[in-house]
């Protein structure tokens, strides 16, 4: 197969644009745009003042996951397992159990999700048959200092819009007998809000090595 | 054999063979609900009826037995139509149970709906309500909402256990499965029941909530609780067996397994295992383990060792080679009898008295070296014994009463009084986590196949001897368990023409009457 012959080399731009000063233009008056609608328009405001304002999602977005309540106060989970199944995170780790008391005869006896895993697909929520889970809480800050805090639990979700908020850390501090397995309690290392530095290497005692 | 014509497909079929069968054959699957290959026709579930060429209505595929140019078909917009409406009528009052019924994922009203149903529900009334979770066995939750009236527990009953214990009561959409006011399952093979029942009515309640079906996997192997070796499907997932299943082979044991079969489940991953190899209390490795072991047999004086009749041919064939090779002046002995601890339960139908495995294989290889001695030779020698080797069985308890022999290397799977006297101790696979042979009560060689990773330092047994002979100075072994069979094979007569791979899932019987084989007692 013969090659093509010289291939003119072409960057994909038309005339206008390979002049550059025109789309400079076009680029200084976006950003003029959204300085005079900042200025007087400030309720949309795009960029929002974090942590001292918060955003507020809308209904439809996939934030933290709670388990529901049946109105006798149960869990509506039946530990059918279709949430794990379909999870492609493997982040949902259910142990069922016998409830010789109930009509449902199977319940979680464990039931956690590892959101240092979850994708946050939300088909957990849709292969649930018993409306069970859903991520209609709008949590977004799911964060912890250890990974076994990183791990949400029956009572944690369950408690979840019912009064408790995020994060899952310090209600396993305070309901040590609820917290996941492996959970120490472990205060942080370090204070909130000051610089890290390596306790492991030494560094406190020499003074020295403020990490990144 | 008559030559019937299923779908434009032609097959031979066996005389006497019915079209669901014969449909197999040819590569087309009949559904059905009441038929059980091993269990008499019923014909009451309906789904399995097809049209017949040349014929006047349809019929019934499992009734309807293969004779010369017999012609159906299965593929017609009739047979369609009698399948989704008999699904429908099936379902009428079927709960739907099914985020907390363990049938799930093996369950022929959730498969076949898929397949021959997708209707929509014209459903208006409300469902029968029937009796739920009834304990009615041992090992055994009755749901009769959930129940299809197919009466296949009903014929097991009757037919296989002779027990006549389950009914079905009432009439219409009323009926419902039960057993008689006061009275339990009693008989050892209730797992059945919870296997044949092509719904989720009876449900094992060993396996309740353990975990869902769609995860397990399934290795074909047999089971190690008696010598009838049933054929047995180790159900595991993630290295965790959960249950066994038995395994359709009508040499064997048809479609059934006893529960004492399924009660060893518990004890492969328990507490009991031996998992890390010791010399006089001390852990070391097995390479460690078995050089000391090794130096120990060369030194003693007097070396007995005994042949395991709950390990794999080739463990046995391992340590024969071994000691015959190396250690001429050691006496090998095989002791026929049971575990103290085991059940001692036996019955006609495939309980087997001796609980041991491969029992018929170590008389086998006792009667080709010639040589062995038996319990009562080894129980008069106990106490002249320098270093007694012992593969898997509990001898010492089985000899409890004897004298002691004065040290004692245990090659063995779980702990008991001889792993409790031994000072050297090797870690040896469960069945259920190496491949291997045993040979069953009726002269059959069967394949193990390794489902699970093994526990701790085990590994398998003939591998270990294997290591053991070459450190006692053979030749080393090529460490391929197929190779040590086919070599095995190849010395023992009744092996004749075996080859490992050719045992396949059905097993091969050996080239004697099974007669010889229990003749060959003597030997043992």
């Amino acid at each position: 197969m013969a090659l093509p012959a010289a291939r003119k080399m072409s960057s994909g731009m038309s005339a206008g644009e390979s002049i550059y000063l025109v789309e400079m233009l076009k680029g200084l008056a976006l950003t003029m745009t959204h300085i005079i609608k900042n200025i007087f328009d400030q309720d949309r405001f795009r960029t929002v003042e974090y942590p001292d304002v918060r955003k507020s999602m809308t209904e439809r977005y996939r934030g933290a996951h709670r388990l529901l309540l049946r109105p006798d106060g149960k869990v509506k989970c039946v530990a059918c397992m279709c949430c794990p199944t379909i999870c492609p995170a493997k982040c949902i780790t259910i142990i069922a159990g016998e409830d010789p008391n109930d009509a449902a005869e199977k319940f979680p006896v464990e039931f956690d999700i590892d959101m240092l895993r979850c994708i946050f697909c939300g088909f957990c929520v849709e292969a649930c048959p018993k409306d069970a889970i859903r991520m209609d809480t709008r949590i977004y800050e799911i964060n912890a200092y250890t990974r076994q805090a990183m791990v949400h639990n029956k009572t944690y979700m369950v408690n979840l819009m019912d009064g408790l908020k995020p994060p899952a850390e310090e209600f396993y501090r305070a309901n040590p007998d609820n917290a996941p397995a492996g959970f120490a309690g472990d205060e942080p290392a370090v204070p909130v809000g000051q610089p890290f530095v390596n306790l492991a290497a030494g560094a406190e005692a020499s003074g020295a090595g403020r990490a990144r | 054999m008559p030559k019937v014509k299923i779908n434009d497909v032609e097959v031979d079929v066996p005389a006497g063979t019915n079209m669901i069968e014969a449909a197999a054959l040819a590569g087309v699957e009949i559904p059905h609900y009441c038929y059980h290959p091993n269990l008499s026709i019923a014909g009451n579930c309906r789904m399995c009826l097809v049209d017949i060429v040349g014929g006047r209505a349809p019929e019934i595929a499992c009734n309807m037995v293969a004779r010369e140019g017999l012609a159906i078909r299965t593929d017609t917009p009739n047979v369609k139509k009698m399948r989704q409406s008999v699904m429908e009528f099936l379902l009428v009052n079927h709960p739907l149970d099914c985020p907390i019924c363990d049938q799930s994922g093996e369950c022929r009203l959730q498969d076949y709906y898929m397949e021959h149903g997708n209707y929509d529900s014209r459903g208006i009334e409300e469902k029968v309500s029937k009796h739920k979770r009834q304990d009615i066995g041992d090992k055994i939750v009755l749901d009769a909402e959930r129940c299809v009236q197919c009466s296949r527990c009903v014929r097991f009953g009757d037919e296989v256990t002779e027990t006549g214990d389950l009914r079905l009561m009432n009439r219409g959409d009323h009926t419902e499965i039960g057993m008689f006011p006061g009275e339990r399952l009693e008989h050892h093979y209730q797992g059945n029941l919870a296997d044949i029942c092509p719904v989720g009515a009876l449900t094992n309640k060993d396996f309740r909530f353990q975990r869902r079906v769609w995860y397990l996997r399934e290795t074909a192997s047999v089971c190690n609780g008696c010598a009838t070796g049933c054929n047995i499907q180790v159900c595991h997932q993630e290295g965790e067996v959960f249950r066994y299943l038995p395994r359709r082979n009508d040499a064997v044991n048809k479609s059934w397994m006893c529960d004492h079969g399924r009660d060893l489940v518990p004890g492969i991953a328990g507490l009991n295992r031996i998992l890390r190899s010791k010399v006089d209390g001390q852990a070391v490795d097995v390479e460690a383990a078995l050089s000391s072991l090794a130096a120990r047999l060369k030194a003693a004086k007097t070396v007995g060792v005994v042949l395991g009749n709950r390990a794999t041919n080739e463990g046995n064939w391992a340590l024969l080679q071994a000691v015959r090779k190396n250690l001429p002046n050691a006496k090998v002995y095989a002791v026929a009898g049971n575990d103290p601890g085991s059940v001692e339960f036996a019955d006609k139908l495939l309980i087997d008295a001796d609980k041991n495995p491969n029992s018929a294989g170590v008389r086998l290889l006792a009667g080709v070296d010639g040589r062995v001695g038996d319990a009562a030779d080894l129980g008069s020698a106990l106490g002249s014994i320098d270093l007694l080797l012992v593969l898997q069985d509990d001898v010492l308890g089985r000899l409890a009463g004897h004298g002691k022999p004065a040290a004692v290397a245990f090659l063995g799977v779980s702990k008991n009084a001889t792993s409790e006297a031994a000072n050297i101790l090797i870690p040896v696979c469960h069945t259920v986590e190496m491949d291997g042979s045993y040979v069953n009560r009726t002269g059959r060689v069967q394949r193990l196949r390794r489902a699970v990773t093994a526990a701790g330092d085990a590994l398998p047994a003939w591998l270990v001897l294997e290591r053991l002979g070459a450190k006692l100075g053979a030749a080393p072994g090529t460490g391929m368990v197929a190779t040590a069979f086919n070599a095995m094979a190849k010395v023992v007569p009744a092996m004749k023409g075996m080859e490992f791979k050719a045992l396949g899932d059905a097993g091969l019987p050996l080239a004697v009457e099974p007669a010889a084989v229990a003749a060959t007692e003597a030997l043992a």
